[in-house]
């Protein structure tokens, strides 16, 4: 293959290894190699996905960067992905692309959010996303490297490299790389694209502004009241009045709220009752909350609506470990937004 | 013979699009001027910019004060303030007081 449809510029070299040094010395990687975008390997991922080269997947809303099909495909290739990964990826562009996630923002701001993927659907089994044993850990491909992919397409497509727009005070090891699917076969309720509207067969992406997790351990407890308690707690740590967040609930905790019966909406209930303190409490933990105008005290929830805290199943079988996941800017300056898959 | 071929690979970037902006002109003075104050919607941006305002009125005599909270720090200001402020206001001053 020539690339002849390929716009990009070409950059010649005489030796495969100068290729990833070069990548990371202009700045176009995130700090670890790269696979060479050659022409070949970018036309096969843009074949994956039927896209033409020039096809304009999205534009980033404040600095107004248009973003092709190519250009999604380089970055893509750099991360190590394979074709068939391609149409996820596009489909997480166009996502981030929605002036509601809010890109800009969330790739400058010190509070250094990472972009979590999730996938949901069938898609997810196909290409091997991993749902299961060490869900945010290394060792799968399609996780480790789909998320890298939007990472770089972050930095090269969007230009937020790290202490040029990208001025995140600690950051978190998830903006390396952070994709994950919903583990269907222990999902004792519809999935979550389905909570969110689309059908239960349609595969989806969802992205979220992602800042880092708060581990949930319990493993004393059966019944949900004991268990969801810990969520609680985890929750608190978020802050009051939030506008999302979500709840990662692994395969032990949900066994059991499971066996007692529980649904979604019920866990969620909980959740919501159970994370409320005192605006005076709220004081004495740090947050700015007064109470209501006429001096009197009030109750503050962690989530300011039910709706607002999304969960996912997702985990190894062994363990009761679940995470609680706050968004960036209380989930009100970023809301996640969910595509289903084209084609 | 053996012919050195080169490899060539992408450039992965995507590069800004220039904007072409203009600055507005710049009065001479604050006297007799409506002064915009735009806050960011931080926590301090309305102390300072109220503490900023007070350091130029000890110059000028400013016609009115015309004071606004975009409200959020991280989303554009929305466009009825914008508008708002540009046909009311000589200068506005905006600040972040994070």
């Amino acid at each position: 293959m020539t690339g002849a449809n390929l716009t990009s510029a070409i950059l010649e070299f005489d030796e495969e290894s100068e290729i990833a040094e070069e990548y990371l010395r202009r700045g176009w990687t995130d700090g670890l190699p790269i696979t060479p975008p050659t022409p070949d390997r970018v036309l096969a991922c843009l074949a994956a996905a039927g896209r033409s080269p020039s096809e304009i997947v999205g534009t980033e809303p404040t600095k107004g960067r248009v973003i092709t099909a190519e250009k999604i495909a380089v970055n893509a290739v750099m991360a190590g992905c394979l074709p068939e990964y391609f149409p996820v990826i596009v489909t997480a562009v166009e996502a981030m692309c929605e002036p509601e996630f809010n890109l800009h923002a969330i790739t400058a701001s010190t509070m250094g959010a990472a972009v979590l993927t999730v996938v949901s659907g069938p898609i997810a089994k196909e290409i091997g996303i991993n749902s299961g044993v060490s869900v945010f850990g290394p060792g799968h491909r399609a996780n480790a490297t789909i998320g890298r992919a939007i990472r770089l397409i972050i930095i090269n497509a969007t230009g937020s490299s790290s202490g040029e727009i990208d001025k995140a005070t600690l950051g978190h090891p998830g903006k390396f790389s952070w994709c994950m699917a919903e583990a269907d076969d222990v999902n004792p309720w519809e999935p979550m694209h389905a909570t969110r509207g689309f059908d239960a067969g349609d595969s989806t992406v969802s992205i979220f502004a992602a800042l880092s997790g708060t581990q949930v351990a319990n493993h004393h407890a059966q019944a949900p009241e004991e268990i969801l308690v810990s969520f609680r707690d985890a929750m608190f740590s978020v802050g009051p009045t939030q506008n999302e967040l979500v709840a990662v609930l692994c395969p032990e905790h949900i066994g059991n709220i499971k066996a007692a019966g529980w649904s979604k909406a019920q866990v969620r209930q909980f959740l919501f009752e159970t994370s409320q303190r005192s605006d005076a409490d709220w004081r004495a933990a740090g947050e700015v909350v007064p109470p209501n105008t006429d001096g009197s005290s009030r109750m503050v929830p962690v989530a300011s609506e039910l709706d607002n805290i999304t969960i996912l199943v997702a985990g190894g079988a062994a363990g009761a470990f679940s995470s609680i996941i706050p968004l960036w800017g209380a989930g009100a300056g970023s809301q996640s937004v969910t595509k289903r898959v084209q084609g | 013979m053996v012919i050195a071929t080169k490899l060539g690979v992408l450039d992965p970037t995507v590069q800004p699009i220039p904007a072409h902006a203009v600055v507005a002109e710049r009065p001479t003075t604050l006297d007799g001027k409506v002064v915009g104050l735009l806050a960011n919607g931080k926590l301090n941006s309305e102390k300072l910019l109220t503490a900023i305002s007070e350091v130029l009125a000890d110059s000028y005599s400013f016609k009115t004060v015309v004071e606004r909270n975009k409200g959020n720090a991280s989303r554009p200001c929305p466009a009825p303030i914008i508008e708002e402020m540009a046909k009311e206001c000589d200068v506005i001053i905006t600040a972040s007081g994070d």
